[in-house]
């Protein structure tokens, strides 16, 4: 099955059921499938090259256009509305897509980008384009590629066929129970893997998409899960920290009905999975480890009898993930390896990046565990691993301890050069409001709670720390 | 601007703190480095780190490597300082 057998089985189910709403609009499947096919002939407009670059905002024109691209046989190149002028370039010139779909207002930005040679088009203007002909078209292996964010390294292109599609959707739904009786809340860029499978799964189910623009905006949020009888909800989990700074009746009663929250893309404080896990009376809190390489490789359900709140879940139906430590010695730690059919068979373009697939193994970068039970503990990247003299310290163990220093709101952890160690350990830290914290007091309780090398050699304090849509560290852009 | 006295107590307490084992009777300023069980490179580099952000100072890596004494880096600092 392909993204648009989704729709059409749909269609042909409860075409009349709404599908997606969108800040009060509405489109049912049928409507959906209709203006898919009608975009899909439309892209005659475009010439005949495979890929279409797609720039836009969440909306129903988002998905109808991606769903339009895909049914005509070509790929979609997903690309966030935030993008830099270099980082557009360079997407483009790997891709070598040559046409980019974007709204007017983007449209607008990157017309002004004089590196960037590629036609734009309007998506509204494909979309109100009339056009009787009705064309038949062949739906491509792959569905869409996405770039990686660029946590670690510069971004790579992940393209993903419609059986890997298939695969992954099938194993959220099989372990999240989600169906046609779910309304799903979504408020994060469908340019993302994260989002774009909570499509995917709606799509598939045949459930309803309520879709916001972002996820900074939480009384939105908030009155949505009462106004659309919200069942399910996906956060990064950023978000639902802050929600939590809400008063905690107030958080219980907006939380009261939903049956799923699901969260990923970086760890989630402790505290806010106990905390959600009081919280949800009819529900629980879930995450999930992946990569866009190989989404969903695990779930985590966090139910009450389960006190695993750090650990990312166990293998998802049909996927294995080992645990390879080079230095081959007792520790249960080391590499985490994923093979399955979620995984990518070759990146787009990039031979280098294709050296970590190997007999159909992804080599993640992540470091990591799994205890007796067969619970995976992620540790942090292998890339990020600061040598301190020859002692090997995750980012992660120092950022969790200095976290939980009242008066620092956030923190970043990360391996600067040292002319007799090698590296040392640098931290960027970003004050809470109000709080008068010095270097000395954050260097008093590293010393208390950690050992020697693991001490900081340099504490700043920042503003901001370079982050991603989801709320990942840029760690390339740390200095 | 802080007093001898005052930079005497700061690094006294800077070695009670990197030293979390060491006795008030065995702090001495003159007890060098190979009298410590525990005066490592780490030990070493945690000594000047603390020094930096308490006194808000910069120490190259041929003065941190001299320091061999709380005395060494009292003179330090107050080389910083003055």
């Amino acid at each position: 099955m392909n993204l648009i057998d989704f729709l059409r089985k749909n269609v042909e189910n409860y075409g009349d059921k709404v599908a997606v709403i969108d800040k009060g609009k509405e489109i049912t499947f049928y409507q959906l499938y209709e203006e898919v096919k009608k975009f899909s002939n439309n892209l005659d407009i475009v010439n005949q090259e495979e890929i279409i670059s797609l720039i836009s905002e969440n909306s129903i024109s988002f998905i109808i256009a991606y769903l339009g691209i895909i049914n005509s046989g070509k790929i979609v190149h997903l690309i966030s509305p935030d993008i830099s002028e270099i980082n557009l370039f360079n997407q483009l010139k790997s891709s070598k897509s040559k046409n980019i779909i974007c709204n007017q207002l983007t449209k607008n930005k990157i017309s002004n980008f004089n590196s960037i040679k590629a036609t734009i088009f309007d998506i509204e203007e494909i979309l109100f384009k009339k056009h009787s002909e009705k064309i038949k078209f062949d739906v491509n292996e792959y569905a869409y590629l996405i770039y990686t964010s660029g946590t670690t390294s510069e971004p790579k292109g992940v393209i993903i066929s419609h059986s890997m599609i298939e695969f992954t959707t099938k194993n959220i739904v099989k372990v999240l129970n989600y169906s046609n009786s779910d309304v799903d809340l979504l408020p994060l860029p469908l340019n993302h893997s994260f989002g774009l499978g909570c499509l995917h799964t709606s799509l598939y189910v045949g459930s309803t998409l309520v879709l916001l623009k972002n996820a900074s905006n939480l009384e939105e949020i908030l009155d949505s899960l009462k106004k659309y009888k919200i069942t399910t909800l996906a956060a990064i989990p950023a978000t639902l920290t802050k929600i939590l700074t809400f008063e905690n009746k107030k958080v219980e009663d907006y939380f009261s009905e939903i049956r799923l929250i699901i969260t990923n893309s970086t760890a989630i404080p402790k505290k806010t999975v106990i905390q959600f896990k009081e919280i949800l009376k009819k529900g629980n809190l879930a995450t999930y480890y992946g990569l866009t390489e190989a989404s969903r490789s695990t779930f985590m359900i966090f139910d009450k009898n389960n006190h695993r709140e750090e650990s990312v879940g166990k293998c998802s139906p049909n996927v294995e993930i080992k645990i390879v430590n080079k230095e081959k010695n007792n520790l249960k730690l080391g590499d985490i390896f994923i093979k399955g059919e979620n995984v990518i068979k070759k990146y787009w373009n990039n031979v280098e990046a294709n050296k970590n697939i190997f007999e159909s193994w992804l080599k993640t970068g992540d470091t990591g565990y799994f205890d007796e039970g067969g619970y995976l503990f992620l540790n942090g990247r292998s890339d990020e691993i600061i040598n301190v003299g020859g002692e090997k310290v995750t980012p992660n163990e120092i950022e969790k301890t200095i976290k939980s220093i009242p008066g620092v709101e956030d923190v970043v952890a990360f391996g600067i050069e040292h002319e007799i160690f090698g590296q040392t350990i640098k931290l960027n830290v970003i004050k809470s409001k109000n709080s008068d914290i010095d270097k000395a007091q954050i260097l008093s309780y590293c010393i208390k709670n950690l050992e020697k090398f693991k001490i900081p050699s340099k504490i700043d304090f920042v503003q901001n720390i370079p982050k991603t849509d989801y709320g990942k560290v840029k760690r390339f852009m740390l200095k | 601007m802080t007093s001898k006295s005052e930079s005497k107590e700061i690094i006294e307490n800077i070695f009670f703190e990197v030293f979390s084992n060491l006795d008030k009777n065995d702090f001495s300023w003159e007890k060098e480095q190979k009298d410590y069980g525990n005066w490592d490179s780490f030990a070493q580099l945690n000594l000047i780190t603390f020094a930096e952000a308490k006194f808000n100072i910069s120490l190259t890596l041929e003065e941190s490597i001299e320091i061999k004494s709380a005395n060494d880096l009292l003179k330090t600092v107050e080389h910083h300082l003055t």
